[in-house]
This record gives C-alpha cells, structure tokens and sequence, in this order.
C-alpha cells in the first residue's frame, strides 16, 4: 500500500505539487523540441498523437489495472465521429475534435456499463469483441458513410491561424493537447480520486468494504479513458486528413498494449518514454523488414519476464543502486576519516 | 436450408474443438492462452508438409500433425506458461500474444503469405429428403465433436487423470496437499487442448484455406464460445459452441460480413444477464 505514503493529504493539489508538475511539463515541451530536428517534425508530430493514445490507455491499465484489448474502438471512434462531423456538419477543427472527444466518450459511456463489471479475462475479451463489432460497422456496415476499406478524405478547413497543413502549427497545437492531457491526467490520478482507482488496481473488495462505489469510479476511469483515447483520434483526423479502417483494427491493440509496458506502466512519463520507442523501433523496423511482428514478440516476451517496469522502472533501479552505492561509499569515507 | 444448419453445426464442431483446450487452460491455470491460435495454423501447416511424404493420405497426416505438434505444446506449457502460472493474468496474456505474433511471423517464414487450398478428403456428398448435396466430410466432422465430447466426459468422469485435473478446477491447492504433483496433470490437459486445436484446424482447413492468420479468425469467436459457456465449464463449452456456431451459419447466410459481429451480440447479452444474476 505504497501510495498511502507516497501521496500527500487528499486535499487538493499542493503548491510544491503544482510547481513539479509545470517544471515536468516544460521538461515534456524540451523533450519533444529536441526530438523534433533529430527526426523529421511531422514524424514527432505522429508519436505526440500515439503517446496521448499511450497515456489513455495507461491510465485504464496501468492506474485502475483492467487491461483492455479493445482501446483502438475508442481511438477509431474520435478518428471516424470527427471526420464525418467535418464532412457534414462544419469544418471547423475545434468543433470537428469536440465531437469526436463527445463521441468516444459516449461510446465508452454506454460500452462501459457492461464491461466494467467484468473483470481480467472477460474485460478483455470482451472489449476485443467490441472492437470487432466497430471494425465491422465501420468497415463494412456502413460502407455507404465512410467508404469502408477505401478510406475518406476529411472535410477540415484552416480556421484562424489553425491549418495543419502547416508542419509548425500542426506540431503546435498537438503538443499543447498533449501537454494538456498530461496536465489532466497528472492532476486526476494524484488527487483523492486517483487514489481510489489505484486502491481497485489493488484490491477492489476492499475498496468497496470502505463504502466506495467502485463500478462508478470504474465506469468514470473508463469514460475518460475513452474520451482521451478519441483526443488521440480525432488528431489523427486533424492531422492525416486521410482516414481508413486501419484506425480502428483490433488488431493493432498490441501496439499500444506493448508501449504502456515498455515504457513502464502506471507512470505517464513510462507511457510518454514508451510510445516514442515504439513509434521509433516501428519506424526503423518497418523500414529495413517487412515482418518486424516478431521482434515486438520478443521484447514482449522479455519485457514480461525480466523488465517489469519498462524503461522507466529500469531507471529507477539503476538509480536507486546508484544511490546506495554512493551512501555506502560516503558511509566508508566517513569511518576512514 | 439444411444446407445452412450443417454448416452451422460443421462450424459448431470446429469451435468445440478449438475452444476446449481454451476452457482447460483457463479452468485450471487461469491463463487466457492466445498462443492456441499458433497451435492451430501450425498444425495445418504441418498437414501441408507431410501430406506429400505420406502418398497424400490425410488421416495419416492429420496423426503425423498431431504428434508433431505435441513438443511445440509443452515448451509453450513448460517455458511461458508455468513460469507465468499463479501470477498476473495481465502478463500471461501478454507473454502468450507475444508468442503468437512470433509463431504467425515464422510461418510466414517457412510457408509463405499465400493462403493455400486443401482438397476435400473425402469428395463424396450424400442427399438428405433428396433436395440439396449435402458433403459426407462435414457430417464425419460433427460426428467426430460428438464422439470427442462423450471422450472427454468419460476421460474426466473415470480416468484417474481427469479425475485429478477435475478435482484440481475445484481447488488446485488442495489437490497439491494430496501430495500430487498438479503440474504434471496441468501439462498434460494442455497438450490434450492443443491436439485437439490441432484437430479442428486440420478438419476446417479443407473447408476454408490456410493461410498463416487462420487462427486469429476463429480466436476471438472461440474467445466468446468460452465466454458464453462459461470460463473451465466443459458442457457448457460443447452447446455454446454449437449455439454459436449457428449463430455464424444462420448470420452468414443472409449477410456473410455480419456473422462475426452477430457472435459478439449474442456473446454481450449474455454477460449482460449473467450479470444480473449473479
């Protein structure tokens, strides 16, 4: 029960907490500037919208621990609500990406009354199948719409200084809604509500012996979940301006799945770490062999028998050996003297 | 429409076969095994190889698959599984889709993307109240699930070792108290799933093709024969396969891309309503 300690009082976010939390947000804004001249910008632009992808799918996994096979339907969701929203309602990209963030929430909301109740397996099987039947709607139901395996073309028109066709203002404006969803995100799961969730992660009967509603603290987690997973979407939809049943392929959950681990999940920065290394290795990867599934296989496989805690855990272990070697020494020195 | 119903029981047959080693493994490890669908194109993929050296006899393939097979199984038991067993039911997922991405890329390796056909093997359709061709193959196949489940009912009501394995759904610490070593029967159920994947994809094949990602087609549908059966329930993973499997048939036939979308609806009602129950 680690994080009794680890969190202050449950009142409130403190000053000291607020302080950390911009210094670790212009730390964020440096990393990914610095990232930008070493790849191309509009590839840094891409991981950005991935790692917001990342952090909604930790936040339901790593924090609360459900782990869902079927995160891509929520992401599809933002991706076709805002495209069609912009096709046949207004091309407006502030308004297409409301809708699309409402969509996926909606979607979630309604979803989330029977999967939550679920637990482990069932959580995520039949989250999977949900994906399936949204896969299916979108690729072939409703052929008519959105043009099924063809794709289609976004309606999005620049508004203001807002034209993502401009590499910079793309990059931009994709930063500051992932320097926001970290923002959200870092505040929710330190106050007294990310402490419930982290609590169900570890015990759910427990929490409910206390007097918590845990299907609605679930329900909510899963809400938002969904709602941030769209953000990603409609970004996509804001940003390609090309959209095809791919966004939505259950298939591709083990993509998003390997980057919570990898980079260490329940810890933003983890998911933030692990979706630029996997947009990375994927680039590379994809670039030099056709079949690179393995290799994502392999580390999986690695990732789940020997490093736990992804890159970021790995990180800390070094650093605390680091810090007990340095005490000991000093604590030599100190006799010596 | 008899037509229909046959083949929603050929499909029924082929999900009891895939889905029961599914149920076992989750019955008495707790571990959603995704490597079953490696199993299962690899098995087909075997047939293919051996089908020449045998001057073209499927039984005798089918048996050669099968034992060839059987190592592949229990050094996914011994090494991923088990290591797994007791811990996380998030990691053993993952370690096992692991697993299946790796098996699909090396039969993508050995045998190329192309989905490749097999030959009915036995090419000889009988007529029921003389309307429609019906193929005597599909009928052996059902035939077998029945023979399968009435198998496997006196393998775990009489022999010893289903007797243990049984015993050990219930309670598996309190059959280790006994005094047996639990693992040895875990490993042995396992392999028995994994022959009788192997089984199901090498009766469907020649119905449909093979091709390297067969198995995560029928993976998420067995996925949900399990659920609706009910998690290490072995009755109730024999109706809910034939259940669904004419979900599928009755679905396709009027509209082909809906009847994996139809198996999920029927799969959420029912968690919906076991819910309340519960």
């Amino acid at each position: 029960m680690s994080y009794l300690t680890s969190h202050s009082a449950p009142s409130g976010i403190s000053a000291t907490k607020r302080i950390t939390i911009y210094r670790d947000m212009v730390l964020i804004a440096a990393g990914f500037l610095a990232l930008s001249p070493l790849l191309a910008m509009h590839r840094v632009t891409d991981f950005m919208i991935f790692c917001i992808f990342v952090m909604s799918f930790d936040l339901l996994y790593g924090y609360m621990g459900r782990l869902s096979f079927g995160q891509m339907l929520y992401l599809g969701t933002g991706v076709y609500v805002s495209t069609l929203f912009s096709l046949h309602f207004s091309p407006n990209p502030i308004l297409s990406l409301m809708a699309g963030v409402v969509g996926g929430a909606i979607v979630a909301g309604i979803l989330g009354l029977i999967v939550v109740g679920l637990d482990g397996a069932s959580f995520a099987l039949t989250n999977l199948a949900f994906n399936q039947v949204g896969f299916f709607l979108i690729g072939s139901a409703f052929q008519k719409v959105t043009h099924g395996e063809d794709g289609i073309s976004a309606g999005v028109e620049p508004w203001g200084f807002l034209d993502f066709a401009n590499e910079y203002v793309a990059f931009g404006f994709v930063l500051l809604c992932l320097l926001l969803t970290f923002y959200i995100l870092r505040i929710l799961t330190s106050s007294p509500y990310g402490i419930v969730i982290r609590s169900i992660k570890e015990n759910e009967s427990r929490v409910k012996f206390l007097g918590y509603n845990t299907f609605f603290y679930k329900w909510l987690t899963f809400v938002l979940a969904g709602a941030f997973a769209a953000l990603a979407g409609t970004l996509y939809t804001l940003y390609v301006g090309f959209v095809s049943p791919v966004f939505i392929g259950p298939l591709n959950n083990v993509e998003v799945i390997f980057a919570a681990l990898i980079g260490g999940a329940g810890n933003l920065f983890g998911a933030l770490i692990g979706g630029v290394l996997f947009m990375a290795m994927k680039d590379s990867l994809s670039t030099h062999i056709t079949q690179w599934e393995w290799v994502l296989g392999v580390l999986l496989l690695v990732i789940v028998f020997w490093l736990r805690g992804g890159v970021t855990g790995l990180i800390k272990t070094m650093y605390n050996y680091g810090k007990a070697k340095m005490a000991k020494r000093a604590a030599v020195e100190v006799e010596k003297g | 429409m008899i037509q229909t119903l046959l083949y929603g029981l050929t499909i029924g047959a082929i999900l009891y076969f895939f889905a029961i080693g599914l149920s076992i493994t989750f019955g008495t490890m707790q571990i959603i095994n995704f490597a079953h669908a490696m199993i299962y194109a690899l098995g087909v993929y075997f047939l293919i190889t051996f089908m020449p050296m045998l001057q073209g006899s499927f039984p005798l393939a089918t048996l050669f698959a099968i034992v060839a097979v059987i190592p592949v199984a229990y050094l996914i038991e011994r090494f991923v599984i088990r290591r797994l067993y007791g811990e996380s039911l998030d990691y053993a997922m993952i370690a096992t889709y692991a697993l299946l991405l790796i098996g699909t890329d090396v039969i993508k390796y050995i045998w190329g993307n192309t989905p490749q056909p097999i030959s009915d093997p036995i090419g000889i359709s009988f007529q029921i109240f003389g309307i429609e061709n019906i193929p005597v193959y599909r009928a052996v196949i059902v035939l077998m699930a029945v023979a399968v489940f009435v198998g496997l009912r006196l393998f775990f009501t009489k022999s010893i070792v289903g007797k243990i394995v049984i015993a050990a759904l219930e309670d598996t610490d309190g059959v280790r108290c006994l005094g047996l070593n639990v693992d040895k029967y875990f490993s042995m159920v396992f392999i028995l799933g994994s022959a009788l994947a192997v089984l199901g994809g090498i009766l469907y094949a020649p119905i449909a093709t093979a091709e390297p990602y067969m198995g995560h087609d029928i993976l998420l549908i067995a996925f949900a024969v399990v659920i609706v059966g009910g998690m290490g329930n072995l009755t109730g993973t024999f109706v809910s396969a034939f259940l669904l499997g004419m979900v599928l048939a009755i679905t396709g036939r009027y509209w082909s891309q809906a009847a994996d979308t139809m198996v999920f609806v029927v799969m959420a009602a029912v968690l919906i309503f076991r819910r309340s129950d519960a």
